[in-house]
């Protein structure tokens, strides 16, 4: 692909986006919704502007932040870990495999309820949500991964002498990258989401807890700016994991 | 020797299930505190909130919202997703727009939406349906994709038109993906569909379970968890029996979508 292609590629994807926001403004000043319930898009970014250079906001943040990357850590922890025993360890995948076949497919958040009865309303329950949400995309991805490295490679290393013990780190782990960290991607969008769900449903500080203070006060300015404050972390967090990867996978020839 | 292997297999999951429920007993024996009974007192409770009229019918309106709010997204993301996998000028033009949308969650819309259409079915249903749009849209964007270019060729030479081809070649091909959109999409919705109400407390299954945790009836929260998680794995299982009828030609890759929410 030139750089030409690609130069024609964002622009139109910026299309869209100004078209969006060009109807949102539209439909302000035309008059068809009031501004008591649908905000102008300038109001809005003025707004996070100012919110984005305030302390209180950034405390907000930070606070979500924490949850978001306490519960998506222990996932990757946990998702690569069990996935590779998985993968393989015959017995630990006889059990690993039908519990998260049941586990799977459960809404964890109906578990938050019980989540809150155990650990209380502060960071413990969110954390968890969050971890228990990303965990299954990180564990199956490095699973799937980790179980179709070519036997061959394995077999090479233990003809060059490597010990059994370091072929799960030397060529099983390297060689299921590309998919585990597909599976991290999800589970960062997922982190996100889910992060701020919990917030929403119980909490004192953090994006999601702005949102509802706001429909509370009927603030809708104020509601629209904790959900673009989320949609830019997502965006922000993306573009990281994706320079992550490309310098993790520096010697794979496709991504 | 090889019927009882298979039969453990069958049975693996309700073993696994059994295990699960024999742990929280456990684990509940153990900590022995009101707020979190046990197994037993959890499943106790499951007939009456079926038993009653108004949580039965409460519930049944959740999976209406939730039937209309996923079929109204598979009839527009699958098309949409076909589209921008064959062109692309369509990709580029939705992608970014996409990328921005993905990780706002949904059901934090719902207080915006509710301003404007109510806490009624509709904006309940708008919101499952953005939910599960976005998954089923990028996984038939990928299988549309991945279709061999020379099959479309030997399509057009044979003088297929392009409506012909994306619906004999491109759909088929790309079916197995889609299907797994579906799935990932099906457990969405149900997720979007209990967050949904419990933001906007007024009527199904998500306004039952928090209720009872507002009132402390700390078995019944317990039971609506082990309603909501049977509702998933039942709706999974059967969507895994109707895809294996769908797509019988194709080995399924893994036989968990990796997307789950």
């Amino acid at each position: 692909m030139n750089a030409r292609a690609l130069s024609s590629d964002i622009l139109l994807g910026v299309v869209p986006i100004a078209l969006l926001i060009a109807l949102w403004q539209g439909i302000v000043s035309f008059g068809y919704a009031p501004v008591s319930l649908l905000p102008p898009p300038g109001l809005v970014f003025v707004r996070l502007a100012q919110q984005l250079a305030s302390s209180g906001f950034l405390h907000e943040i930070g606070a979500t932040l924490f949850r978001l990357f306490a519960g998506f850590s222990i996932a990757v922890v946990l998702g690569v870990g069990i996935g590779l025993a998985a993968a393989v360890n015959p017995a630990v995948n006889a059990v690993v495999r039908p519990v998260v076949r049941v586990l799977a497919p459960v809404p964890k958040v109906a578990l938050y309820p019980a989540l809150l009865l155990l650990l209380g309303f502060d960071h413990a329950s969110k954390i968890t949500l969050v971890a228990a949400d990303a965990l299954f995309p990180i564990l199956l991805s490095t699973y799937f991964g980790a179980s179709m490295v070519e036997q061959k490679l394995i077999w090479s290393a233990m003809a060059a002498g490597t010990p059994r013990r370091q072929i799960l780190f030397k060529v099983v782990l390297p060689a299921a990258m590309p998919s585990i960290l597909t599976g991290c991607r999800i589970g960062l969008v997922i982190s996100c989401i889910v992060v701020f769900l919990a917030e929403m449903i119980t909490s004192t500080d953090g994006l999601g807890h702005l949102l509802v203070a706001a429909a509370r006060t009927f603030q809708t300015v104020d509601m629209f700016v904790p959900l673009i404050t989320i949609s830019l972390l997502g965006l922000i967090l993306n573009g990281l994991l994706h320079g992550l990867r490309t310098y993790l996978l520096r010697g794979f020839a496709e991504v | 020797m090889i019927a009882p292997r298979a039969m453990l297999s069958k049975a693996a999951p309700l073993l696994a299930v059994a295990g699960l429920l024999g742990i929280w007993q456990v684990a509940a024996l153990i900590l022995n505190t009101d707020s979190f009974p046990s197994a037993l007192d959890g499943i106790r409770a499951i007939p009456a909130i079926l038993g009653d009229r108004g949580d039965l019918i409460n519930i049944l309106a959740s999976l209406r919202r939730m039937a209309i709010g996923l079929s109204l997204a598979v009839m527009l993301a699958i098309p949409l997703g076909l589209m921008m996998g064959r062109s692309r000028a369509v990709a580029s033009f939705f992608n970014p727009l996409l990328m921005v949308i993905y990780p706002v969650p949904k059901a934090a819309l719902m207080p915006v939406i509710m301003l404007w259409l109510g806490v009624g079915d509709i904006s309940k249903t708008l919101v499952i349906f953005l939910g599960v749009s976005l998954p089923i849209i990028y996984h038939s964007f990928q299988g549309a994709k991945a279709v061999e270019e020379k099959m479309l060729w030997s399509g057009a030479a044979m003088g297929m038109s392009a409506a012909q081809r994306m619906l004999r070649i491109v759909l088929p091909a790309a079916l197995p993906e889609i299907l797994t959109g579906c799935r990932t999409g099906l457990v969405l919705a149900l997720i979007t569909m209990v967050t949904s109400e419990m933001i906007a407390r007024q009527s199904g299954a998500g306004n039952i379970l928090f209720n009872a945790l507002d009132m402390a009836q700390y078995d019944t929260v317990f039971a609506m968890i082990i309603i909501i998680g049977a509702m998933g794995i039942i709706l999974d299982a059967a969507f895994e029996r109707l895809r294996g009828r769908l797509v019988k030609w194709s080995e399924p890759r893994f036989d968990i979508p990796m997307s789950f929410a």
